[in-house]
């Protein structure tokens, strides 16, 4: 089990390496004017001396390097724009809860209400639950986000009577973000659960079950579900990162403090280090949403155990 | 000896994007109570659909059409009996009137039990062994805790399985195919039914393997006083295990009679080509005998005799008409027209005279199934 | 093939034999046909005429598919209809000012924007132009995505460099990749078009070379070739059937998926300039509006066209491949 874990970990810090030099590169290669608000005036030896003290004048490898002595030391450099001189990780501090707490809650509840969802179409297939079901996860996930979170906002806060701008502070002001960021998952966790209950029902064992002559509702929730569940672990990751990337988007539709709206914004201004920050800890986020996946797995299936994956 | 089970002209069809295929085709059938029947035939002759009958597992797309399957087996039980399909006389339980699944939670199991092909995947993969075998018992002993945890070992140890206490703990990939196979049978036996249907009871296991499992099914047969019906294709199986065999071919039992009458004085030209078609007949150096051609399309009407048409020496009459059944015996009949009287004299292939020197079925078994019979 | 007729036929003939024939006629052995014994079980089955079958069954599909062509082509040849506007010219009034935010009538058939250019055609160019994006992305991924997954499949020096990106890819929201791509590049369907498919085709090439394992392990292929079966028969024969399906399925659910992005990444401010029509500039655009009621026909109008085209995508991919499925067959 130590040996798994450990192999894990090691997986998952080559994957982050991975991922941090690619971005870091793909930021190097931001157009420099960005970098200076008054480029046209600027003198050549201006632009240099400002490039020095950014250090974006040394070559990338020894930049790279820079950069991960200072990671290694838990150092994730300071703002350039943002917060000018303001160390990332303070910064980035000050906005981590707001965005865990809107992507635990919404991760939550997409499951206390995919999950049902679910297993009523599967419990009802072919009916009526199980067509409006296909229905709403038809439309949402052919839909663009992008479109259905204009129009919750709209008609949500018309018909609420509450304001555009997210307020933390006002228990009213989370349930339409955190309906928003959760579509997405419900549909995506209805549809799995629905299609592995109905895969699991064809199965041998459940003809056993039957034939041993358990109910109807005793097979559905005795044998199937358990069964149906384990495979879901697998989309846990998936979700995760779903939730990650609609948070972007809705943290800067209600302007909601968070590390979502901040990724564009520092893009914008060319604010390197942020970039870095903000992808690393999302980078964390899908990482750790495919181990916890793994975990599940383990815990509910007898098949599959650490020693034995460590082994692949 | 009483019936347990009749079937009356029993029709069952399947719907298929708009066509209706004709399963079973008219099956009468008469199953004895603590005998074992084989039902033998190729794949797609019909014995599984007939078997799922019995326990109401039809596909969804599958109904009977016509015909009745009674059940003798419930006795008094029928007397106040809430569900569908009683007899007047209550004197048996018509299972083919069956709508509601609650109707069959009365039947599966308790009186009619069924171990499925596939022993590998026929288990919950995440519930340990004595978990489930204890479902099968809280479901109809009423037993729980302490008790159906020692009635679990009991059965376990019934079904030959050594070290039940551990082995009540473990869960089904941990185990080998025989010895899920053997917990397949414990979770039947747990139910305590009245007739245990066997579909290709050793198909997915080796040999050796197999002739373990006949050898616990004959003895657990004995034990219990149970009925068995064996659907297989294997003659082997069927010569070591059966009392009578059914032969069926395109939804129909083509030949029904004893072991011995059927291994030995075959009628059916199907029948013949069957046993002709066992690898033992062969002779060094001569091609093994095949069955030409495939079972009939049941998309589409059988007219006659369902076999004619691959049949090299079928009369004209086979094409037109469906044969009858004739007796040969008081338990032996078949359905073709060369039992007629009018039909010319029709001799079978002279391999099947070599079963006899194969020693097939084996005969001390067979003495002690004589001796039941005339008991009975 | 049988035909009813030809049953028909039948019966008569045997009902006349019948009443011809003697009772030893009735019981003699009958003219044993070799051939026709081989026939008796046989299906006349075709893989694909099922699958088309199966799928004109599917009513909804159908309209969906006939729907989606003829806004395909609409959006083609709408602009060479009398009394179209570009979708860029402001238009002014008789006053001379430009026609700012003006109600549907004859000659602006569904009103003007908020600088006065004609809703109508500025809907079917976004129309056209986001469909050129999600057909395109589609495209590329699935001739990069097979390509590349039969590369992976077939050398196998290659499989732990293909493992270990698709490790990666797949562990970060492509989101962040689609951003930083898109600033980084001048803005443009070429930029929008190369981010969005610069991480989609890794989820087809990794299907592919699973497919390309198969060919190699299943055991029905492995039988068919020890039977002497070309490797090309066992691709087109055994594979494509299952491969076309599911690749069709992919391409059908790649192109709502592109045309969202495109809203996404316009939204964030990273999408196509303005002056190119997109169902993401005009969505954006009418986002502006949306406070106002009576103003918001500018967002809606947009909205029904994306949400009509992304469905209908949707659904006729799920149908073709619920059609392919052999075992939804006969």
């Amino acid at each position: 089990m130590l040996k798994y874990l450990l192999k894990r970990f090691a997986r998952s810090i080559l994957t982050l390496f991975f991922i941090l030099t690619i971005v870091f590169v793909l930021v190097r290669q931001m157009p420099i004017e960005g970098y200076f608000p008054n480029f046209e005036k600027m003198t050549q030896s201006q632009i240099e001396n400002g490039l020095h003290q950014m250090g974006l004048d040394q070559p990338m490898v020894v930049q790279l390097i820079e950069f991960y002595k200072g990671l290694f030391h838990g150092d994730l450099g300071v703002s350039r724009v943002y917060n000018r001189g303001k160390p990332v990780w303070d910064i980035l501090k000050t906005k981590l809860p707001l965005s865990i707490q809107l992507g635990s809650l919404s991760i939550v509840f997409s499951m206390i209400v995919g999950l049902p969802m679910g297993i009523l179409m599967a419990k009802r297939k072919g009916k009526l639950p199980d067509h409006i079901g296909t229905a709403f996860i038809v439309l949402i996930q052919a839909v663009p986000a992008a479109v259905y979170y204009l129009f919750i906002q709209l008609y949500g806060t018309e018909l609420m009577q509450i304001k555009l701008r997210f307020d933390p502070a006002d228990f009213r002001s989370w349930i339409l973000p955190v309906l928003s960021l959760s579509l997405g998952n419900i549909a995506y966790y209805a549809m799995w659960i629905r299609r592995y209950m109905v895969d699991e029902s064809t199965k041998d064992y459940i003809m056993l079950a039957r034939i041993k002559g358990c109910s109807e509702g005793r097979i559905m929730f005795r044998h199937i579900f358990r069964n149906a569940f384990v495979p879901m672990a697998q989309y846990l990751p998936t979700s995760f990162l779903n939730t990650v990337v609609g948070s972007i988007y809705i943290e800067s539709l209600w302007s909601i403090k968070g590390m979502g709206g901040l990724l564009v914004d520092v893009i914008h201004k060319q604010d390197n280090n942020m970039i870095l920050g903000i992808v690393l800890l999302f980078a964390c986020v899908g990482i750790l949403g495919l181990m916890l996946g793994d975990l599940l797995m383990v815990l509910f299936d007898p098949r599959i155990s650490f020693s034995k994956k460590g082994g692949d | 000896m009483a019936h347990i089970l009749s079937v009356r002209n029993l029709h069952v069809q399947f719907t298929l994007r708009g066509r209706k295929l004709h399963a079973l085709r008219g099956i009468d059938l008469d199953v004895e109570d603590g005998e074992s029947l084989a039902i033998v035939g190729e794949s797609g002759s019909g014995k599984s659909v007939l078997n799922k009958n019995f326990i109401g597992l039809l596909d969804q797309n599958g109904s009977v059409t016509d015909g009745e399957i009674r059940y003798y087996g419930m006795g008094d039980k029928l007397r106040h009996y809430p569900g569908a399909g009683v007899d007047e006389n209550g004197s048996y339980i018509d299972l083919a009137q069956f709508k509601k699944n609650e109707d069959w939670l009365r039947i599966r199991g308790s009186e009619i039990c069924m171990i499925p092909q596939d022993p590998m995947t026929s288990l919950n993969p995440l519930k340990t062994i004595g978990w489930q075998i204890a479902e099968a018992l809280m479901l109809h002993r009423g037993m729980k805790g302490k008790m159906a945890y020692e009635e679990t070992i009991r059965i376990l140890e019934d079904v030959r399985i050594d070290n039940p206490k551990r082995r009540y703990k473990q869960y089904p990939h941990e185990l080998s195919g025989g010895m899920r196979q053997r917990v397949v049978i414990a979770i039947a036996m747990a139910c305590n039914p009245r007739i245990l249907i066997c579909d290709e009871p050793t198909t997915a296991l080796d040999v050796t393997i197999q002739a373990q499992v006949l050898h616990l099914l004959r003895e657990l047969k004995e034990k219990y006083n149970l009925t068995i019906i064996f659907i297989t294709h294997d003659l082997g199986v069927v010569a070591n295990v059966a009392d009578r065999v059914a032969v069926m071919y395109a939804g129909d039992i083509i030949e029904i009679g004893l072991v011995n009458e059927i291994f030995y004085d075959p009628r059916h030209p199907y029948t013949w080509a069957l046993l002709s078609s066992l690898p033992q007949l062969g002779h060094r150096g001569e091609e093994l005998y095949a069955i030409q051609g495939t079972p009939p399309n049941l998309f589409k009407e059988v007219r006659g005799d369902a076999f004619a048409a691959r049949n090299p020496n079928a009369l004209v009459i086979d094409s037109l008409q469906q044969p009858p059944y004739f007796d040969i015996t008081p338990t032996h009949r078949a359905k073709t027209w060369l039992l007629d009287e009018r039909a010319p004299k029709m001799e079978a292939p002279k391999q099947i005279g070599k079963i006899r020197s194969l020693g097939h079925p084996s005969a001390p078994a067979d003495a002690g199934k004589e001796a039941e019979h005339a008991d009975a | 093939m049988r035909h009813p007729k030809i049953e028909q036929l039948e019966d008569h003939v045997s009902e006349a034999l019948k009443q011809d024939l003697g009772i030893e006629k009735l019981f003699s052995v009958a003219p044993f046909d070799e051939e026709e014994v081989e026939r008796t079980g046989d299906s006349d089955y075709s893989y694909w005429r099922s699958t088309f079958r199966a799928f004109r069954h599917n009513w909804i599909a159908m309209a969906l598919l006939v729907l989606l062509v003829v806004i395909l082509l609409f959006t083609f040849v709408q602009p060479y209809l009398p009394g179209q506007f570009d979708p860029n010219t402001i238009t002014n009034g008789e006053n001379g000012l430009p026609l700012k935010n003006q109600k549907a009538d004859s000659v602006h058939w569904l009103g003007t924007n908020s600088i006065g250019q004609d809703l109508w055609s500025r809907v079917w160019a976004g129309t056209r132009n986001s469909l050129i994006i999600g057909i395109s992305v589609a495209l590329i991924e699935a001739g990069v995505g097979i390509l590349m997954g039969v590369l992976w499949g077939y050398v196998r020096q290659l499989d732990f460099l293909f493992t270990e990106l698709y490790n990666i890819i797949d562990n970060i929201p492509t989101t962040i990749v689609l951003i930083l791509v898109s600033f980084l590049m001048r803005p443009g369907m070429g930029t929008i078009i190369f981010a969005m498919s610069i991480t989609g085709w890794i989820g087809m090439a990794r299907f592919v070379r699973n497919q390309v394992l198969i060919i190699r392990d299943r055991d029905y292929n492995v039988a068919s070739r020890t039977l002497g079966t070309s490797t090309w028969r066992i691709m087109f024969r055994n594979l494509l059937p299952y491969l076309v399906s599911v690749i069709m399925l992919r391409m059908a659910l790649s192109i709502p998926g592109a045309i969202g992005s495109e809203v996404f990444i316009t939204y964030i401010g990273l999408g196509l300039p303005i002056e190119v029509c997109s169902l993401g500039n005009l969505i954006n655009e009418g986002r502006k509006l949306m406070m106002s009621p009576n103003l918001r026909y500018q967002l809606i109008y947009p909205t029904i066209i994306l949400s009509v085209v992304t469905v209908s995508f949707y659904i006729i991919g799920n149908a073709f491949s619920d059609a392919a499925d052999p075992r939804n067959h006969l």
